[in-house]
């Protein structure tokens, strides 16, 4: 059988125009998808049932004990942490702020490790973005500033920039520019019109010098600007003045780096006054598939898009102290639920040796590294595969991902919404 | 040496990132990526071990020439490896500095630890099954 239009889940992307091949419940084939939604696809190393851990070794254990375990550690915590929520779908997410919020615990989403800072600029100064669409169809310049498309969002490229047709372009390949922005000169910059290597850290001072060019204040500038010539500097600026419509996208090299949500709000800033001059919007990379209907679900819920703590009784939001990375560093939670994410292998190791001192329960269908801090961990059905749901693109747009082959896994709402049952009968009591 | 150390995606580190416990994963995770004249005066060779000392502790890694990183800069691909050294201040942002750690290099004769011994150094169990 093959299922036509199937969503990708792996990254932010959300390519809706996958081909997957199904024989006897597994997937055999897969087209259109790059080479990390194919191997999402064909995935085959899934835990078989939910594990305890059980001193020095690891035990099966049924769905109904596991789910059990899970919902009286949540209740019986003072402080517990419920993160992740990236890799799952918007129903699963909904649950999972309930949850929160009956426990009086924290829930936050793998954005505060990727794009929270960039929520942040955005709060402060707003954001001037538009659907990928516009983009592919409109934009003659393109500028990719800290993301590295070609490694991360692998298909962004020929879907919307570089190699895709546009409605109002004549010959969009000849007639769209694109401008890389990096530290690193990566395989996106060797296919850029024009590549600006920044040294590390120099991104804010090199945005406020766009600026001030676009403002025409030229004069002011220095002979380089964080390793940048200011020729070079004058040539872009003028290149995103004379575009019809240009778009920026930027990456995790804006928000990890010195400045973080301030150089966002920089980006953001001159692309108001480029919009002075003609049409200029900027958008986020994001990059882990589901993390924009996090922050969507998070906030039509709670009002906040990550960090939110519910210890007061209503959502309190402040991050640096609210976000799973500082909790876990202050070793403030004693209790954590992981969903659809992984963080031993994205934390700080100081965050890891206080997962490792808490009771942990983790739904994720692979084995990985957050498993080896597991008192428990319950395999699901993995969104898109087996699976479906509502998740969000990189530009804000909401998908129904499909399923496209059948299991006896449960889905993560299914497995989070028996938890969330059982906390209620409990708390009836 | 001193280096600055930045993580990111890799399309290996992106290909295996399902499979974490895979022999693949650990390796391109444990890739530090160097400027070949910083590997010249380190005297050493593609694959070669690196010890890698950051602000909170120690890992071991292996270089590999790279026409990416400028000198004095080393890339990382995201994973447990580069996060076994990274300090998890946030200077209030709750987003710690994966992109801009300094870090001591030195040529080693030392392996690069498993996935699996990484967890368990910090307090974990590993499940290999």
């Amino acid at each position: 059988m093959i299922v036509k239009d199937a969503v990708c889940p792996f990254c932010g992307c959300l390519c809706d125009d996958i081909e997957v091949e199904v024989e006897d419940d597994r997937v055999v084939a897969v087209t259109n998808a790059c080479e990390l939604g194919t191997t999402k696809f064909m995935g085959e190393k899934r835990l078989k049932n939910p594990i305890l851990r059980y001193g020095d070794e690891w035990k099966d254990i049924t769905y109904d004990t596991a789910i059990r375990y899970a919902a009286d550690m949540l209740l019986s915590a003072e402080r517990p942490l419920l993160y992740g929520w990236s890799g799952t779908h918007g129903e699963a997410q909904c649950v999972g702020v309930h949850m929160a919020e009956l426990v009086r615990g924290v829930i936050d989403n793998t954005s505060s490790v990727c794009h929270g800072p960039s929520i942040l600029a955005i709060q402060e100064v707003g954001h001037p973005g538009c659907t990928l669409g516009v983009v592919k169809n409109r934009a003659d310049l393109v500028i990719y500033w800290g993301s590295n498309p070609i490694d991360a969002h692998p298909r962004h490229l020929s879907r919307y920039t570089r190699y895709a047709e546009g409605f109002f372009l004549e010959n969009a390949f000849r007639d769209r520019k694109v401008i890389v922005v990096d530290v690193r000169k990566t395989e996106t910059a060797n296919i850029a019109d024009e590549f600006v290597r920044i040294k590390p850290g120099g991104d804010y001072a090199v945005l406020s010098a766009l600026r001030a060019i676009v403002q025409g204040k030229t004069d002011t500038i220095p002979r380089t600007v964080a390793g940048v010539t200011r020729e070079q500097l004058v040539r872009v600026a003028n290149l995103c003045k004379s575009a019809k419509f240009g778009a920026v996208y930027f990456g995790l090299g804006l928000t990890m780096t010195p400045g973080k949500y301030k150089n966002i709000r920089n980006a953001i800033e001159l692309v108001s006054e480029l919009s002075r001059h003609t049409k200029f919007t900027i958008s986020a990379m994001r990059g882990h598939y589901n993390v924009y209907g996090s922050n969507e679900v998070n906030t039509w819920m709670t009002g906040y898009p990550f960090g939110i703590d519910f210890s007061r009784g209503i959502a309190f939001y402040n991050p640096g102290e609210t976000t799973a990375v500082d909790i876990l560093a202050r070793k403030e939670c004693d209790a954590a639920l992981i969903v659809g994410s992984d963080p031993a292998a994205h934390f700080p190791r100081k965050c890891l040796e206080h997962l490792a001192d808490i009771p942990v329960v983790q739904l994720d269908p692979y084995p990985n590294a957050t498993t080896a801090f597991c008192n428990v961990q319950i395999p699901v059905a993995v969104t898109g595969i087996d699976a479906e749901g509502t998740a969000y693109r990189m530009d804000g747009v909401p998908i129904r991902t499909r399923r496209v082959l059948s299991t006896d896994y449960l889905s993560d709402r299914e497995v989070l919404s028996r938890m969330y049952a059982l906390m209620q009968e409990a708390q009836e009591r | 040496m001193t280096f600055l150390m930045i993580t990111g995606r890799t399309v290996n580190q992106g290909v295996t990132v399902e499979n974490k416990t895979s022999a693949e994963y650990a390796a391109e995770t444990s890739t530090c990526f160097m400027h070949e004249f910083d590997m010249l005066e380190l005297g050493l060779a593609d694959g070669d071990s690196v010890r890698v000392t950051g602000a909170c502790g120690e890992v071991v890694m292996r270089a590999s020439a790279s026409v990416e990183v400028e000198a004095g800069t080393v890339f990382v691909p995201y994973g447990p490896y580069a996060n076994h050294i990274v300090a998890a201040g946030t200077h209030s942002t709750g987003m710690p500095d994966f992109k801009s750690h300094e870090v001591e290099i030195e040529p080693t004769d030392e392996e690069p630890k498993t996935v699996h011994e990484l967890m368990e150094d910090l307090g974990g169990l590993a499940y290999d099954r």
